[in-house]
């Protein structure tokens, strides 16, 4: 299929056409998911054998091997898949024939290993001009930490995230900074490589040349938080605060146990003023636990300032535990509300917005000859959908199609490849 | 010496403020598109209030700190877009523009007669990035998020914190930051596909629904394996595992110990590394960091599985030594000898301490004409060809006005002056500022 046949085709994605080379483990799969869902063409380069992150779990079934990886799977969605040993001259030769035709190479390897092995950019743009080549490592090309190791929690704690989540002394005393949920480094990484990538690309429709692209882990964790502000206007280190913002000070709680024992996120503090007692009073009457809040006294700001604990930890705290977190959230959100049920993964699956959205996709895993449903788009493309155009590549799926289909290699040769543990 | 940038001659309209879509327009900004910034003092949201205005500034509209890195790379157009006058002042600029990006609740825009279909007659080709709570479709598009409500619905907020005890959740909206990012993401694919096919498009970007997807090794446990996360042991803290519950892989790689946060010296606040062995010899290699004392020798710590069962002891032994060291020097320490571990930072730490962010230019100071010069963060990523920077300061609200009123849409000077008169380009029960003075001259 040609470039201009692909994007004539009407509900093709909006980067169809466009051919992606993904030598990336943990700290770039996803970045190579994203592409892949919006259209593009993503040939995952696996060493003989496949990519070590096949090793994580959970696995399907708890039965742990290379083909039933969750997390490989959901991170590798919408890739075709090869293996190649570039330690080989072969491999190599064969690697670089795939870059003449490839519009972007995503590698996150060690710095320095591509150029040691003949494949840097330089080299490859010669037959290539148009190449975008983005290498993604944990803390880039240069640097006196640039051959450091890293993993998820490193990146949490040196990027900001960490010192910015915890607890509250009453709730945890002596709590450590607590890393937010796992894989987040990595994504915020994915993030910004797909943003200098694709601007690569916008300035490549322009220009008609690619470039080279530097990125890095750590340099995308460490604005990814918000209390550089802080620091460099005020001078000031903020404190970690149970399930809310971090603060220079004490903020008032915003997070509260429900009658099934979930909790509700119920911003109150900072916004309270006669007109949201007012409507506080009407949500709370609704199920006759307004208590006192109707009271004429409240329409006076400096009477509603005096009583903030009185409203937050007695009348919005009873309030929550009376019910269950879910009617909570939409009860409040219908009132004009911003609060939110802290949900836990598997509530989604029940989320009427989110099938309203058609979020959940089912993917066929015809090798088991079964499908599972996976998580979508994080947006609606009107014009070019989003979508998974295949489960994860098993190992070596598209040696065939893409070594002889495409690059006309015969079947003997390929063989031979094999045999010589090349592919 | 001025190199091309990548999105030079890229237009955008931006009508988005408090955090997700200014964090996004920066950046498109960044990259050399030309960002104009609809805004109005009557109804802004994003310079104040401000808990960021340096001690000793007045806080006003043009001082706070936040906004003031949130929006650099931008000029600011103080329009009245209510106003009859003020719609037909942005349709003309819709018109030279390539981009529209706003974050309003869902459908205020489309009421305001800047819906996508209006668009499309005004730029047939435009593409028209909305970024909502929930989006535009569903049936809770009306809902309203701010970071931690969206956090929360999405279960971001669950997935972090310890074992019994309330999530943790984030210490600030990090689905501003990354509601901005996949704006800037849906941005840049939309015009590129525009440049390849001629054709624009409406992107529906919701704040709650882009979280989802970042859990989806998670999700899948469920969907799957019919294994929820409500479960003992999980969230593990910073650990990969929580000691005496099941056997389960908690989505952040391998499932290893040592796996934690150790207090290291002298114990105040933020003194804190982490340190992470995946394999027996990286393992190894921390007891000689360690200085191998004897407890090392056990038994119990010469497997993977029986470190991961005494994980107790194991981090109140390492956590013993640690204290006995800053945690830069322990981070050089363990990394000299290939072991992962790193420093928690505070934000002091990275703008201050942290040697790879200065090496790497992370945070260079510009002026801003009502703050002074400040550092302000830098793109975190290196084009080759077309570097990503800050040329621009932060506006003062309205700064820009003049420049685009007369020289970009090639209004009259006349017909601004009219406009500031009549509450087009200022309200006018609000002084004007000094500089709006100044271009009315």
């Amino acid at each position: 299929v040609t470039e201009a046949e692909t994007l004539s085709v009407p509900f093709a994605g909006p980067l169809a056409g466009l051919r992606i080379l993904e030598l990336a483990d943990e700290k770039g799969q996803f970045c190579g998911k994203l592409f892949g869902d919006l259209g593009a063409d993503v040939i995952k380069i696996e060493p003989p054998g496949g990519e070590r992150n096949r090793h994580v779990g959970p696995f399907l079934d708890d039965i742990p091997h290379p083909e039933r990886s969750l997390s490989f799977w959901y991170y590798n969605t919408s890739k075709r898949g090869i293996t190649l040993n570039l330690q080989t001259s072969d491999g190599r030769r064969l690697f670089a024939r795939l870059a003449a035709t490839s519009d972007v190479i995503l590698e996150t390897l060690r710095p320095g290993f591509l150029a040691s092995l003949g494949l840097d950019y330089a080299s490859l743009r010669e037959r290539n001009p148009q190449l975008v080549m983005c290498a993604l490592t944990s803390f880039g090309q240069t640097g006196p930490w640039r051959v450091y190791a890293a993993a998820d929690l490193l990146h949490l704690a040196a990027g900001g995230e960490m010192a910015s989540c915890g607890y509250d002394e009453a709730d945890v005393p002596n709590a450590p900074p607590i890393a937010p949920g796992g894989g987040n480094a990595w994504h915020t990484g994915c993030h910004y490589a797909y943003i200098a990538i694709m601007a690569a690309l916008v300035h490549r429709t322009a220009a008609g040349q690619g470039q080279y692209i530097d990125a890095s882990t750590h340099e995308a964790c460490a604005p990814t938080e918000s209390a550089i502000a802080n620091y460099i206007y005020r001078g000031e280190v903020l404190r970690r605060q149970t399930g809310r913002h971090h603060a220079a000070g004490p903020t008032p709680r915003t997070q509260f146990r429900a009658k099934d024992g979930l909790y509700v996120c119920a911003l109150v503090g900072g916004r309270l003023n006669p007109k949201f007692v007012k409507d506080l009073a009407d949500l709370l009457d609704s199920y006759g636990m307004a208590g006192d809040l109707r009271d004429p006294k409240y329409r006076d700001p400096a009477v509603v300032a005096a009583n903030t604990s009185h409203i937050i930890d007695d009348l919005v705290a009873d309030f929550i535990a009376s019910l269950p977190a879910e009617e909570v959230y939409h009860a409040a959100q219908q009132r004009g509300f911003t609060w939110g049920a802290v949900r836990a993964p598997e509530a989604l699956l029940d989320d009427a917005h989110l099938h309203d959205r058609s979020f959940w996709k089912q993917v066929e895993h015809p090798e088991l000859g079964r499908s599972f449903i996976y998580p979508g788009e994080a947006a609606i493309y009107n014009g070019s959908p989003w979508r998974i155009s295949r489960r994860a590549p098993l190992i070596g799926e598209h040696n065939t199609e893409i070594f002889c289909d495409g690059l006309g290699l015969s079947r003997g040769e390929l063989c031979v490849l094999a045999e010589n543990r090349v592919i | 010496m001025s190199r091309p940038r990548a999105l030079e001659n890229v237009r955008v309209v931006d009508f988005s403020w408090v955090r997700a879509g200014p964090w996004a327009t920066r950046w498109l900004g960044a990259l050399g598109a030309e960002i104009i910034k609809i805004e109005w003092p009557e109804t802004e949201h994003g310079r104040l209030p401000s808990t960021t205005t340096p001690q000793g500034l007045e806080v006003n509209l043009n001082t706070s700190g936040n906004f003031a890195d949130t929006n650099v790379n931008k000029k600011s157009l103080s329009l009245n877009v209510r106003s009859a006058k003020g719609l037909e002042v942005v349709k003309r600029l819709i018109a030279i523009s390539d981009i529209v990006i706003e974050n309003f609740s869902s459908r205020v825009l489309q009421k305001r007669g800047l819906g996508y279909r209006e668009l499309c007659k005004i730029k047939p080709d435009i593409v028209y990035v909305s970024m909502s709570g929930y989006g535009h479709t569903g049936r809770h598009h009306h809902y309203t998020t701010f970071g931690p409500v969206a956090q929360a619905a999405s279960e971001l907020t669950y997935l972090s914190g310890l074992p019994d005890k309330p999530p943790a959740g984030w210490g600030w909206s990090y689905m501003d930051d990354t509601g901005g990012m996949y704006c800037v993401m849906c941005a840049l694919t939309g015009l590129y596909h525009r440049n390849m096919t001629g054709r624009g498009q409406h992107i529906d970007l919701s704040q709650m629904v882009a979280s989802v997807p970042l859990n989806g090794p998670a999700l899948l446990d469920f969907t799957v394996n019919g294994r929820g996360s409500r479960r003992a042991g999980y969230p593990p803290g910073n650990r990969a595992h929580w000691p005496g519950t099941p056997l389960v892989n908690n989505y952040r790689g391998p499932t290893v110990a040592p796996h934690n946060a150790y207090r290291t010296h002298p114990g105040e606040y933020n003194d804190w590394c982490v340190i992470v062995c995946h394999s027996d010899e990286e393992w190894q290699r921390l007891v000689q960091v360690m200085g191998a004392p004897s407890w090392t020798g056990s038994e119990r710590f010469a497997t993977i599985a029986g470190r991961l069962q005494h994980q107790e002891e194991l981090d109140e032994c390492i956590e013993a030594w640690s204290m006995t060291l800053g945690k830069y020097d322990l981070t050089e320490r363990c990394q000299a000898a290939g072991v992962r571990a790193l420093p928690v930072q505070s934000a002091e730490d990275r703008v201050e301490h942290d040697p790879q962010l200065r090496h790497r230019q992370m945070y260079l100071a510009m002026p801003h004409p009502a703050l002074g010069r400040h550092k302000v963060q830098n793109a975190p990523f290196k084009l080759s060809e077309t570097p990503a920077w800050n040329h621009l300061p932060a506006p003062l609200i309205g700064q820009h006005t003049r420049e685009i009123v007369e020289d970009l849409l090639g209004y009259s000077h006349e017909e601004l002056r009219a406009g500031f008169g009549d509450g087009t380009f200022w309200p006018t029960n609000r002084a004007r500022l000094p500089y709006m003075e100044d271009m009315l001259q």
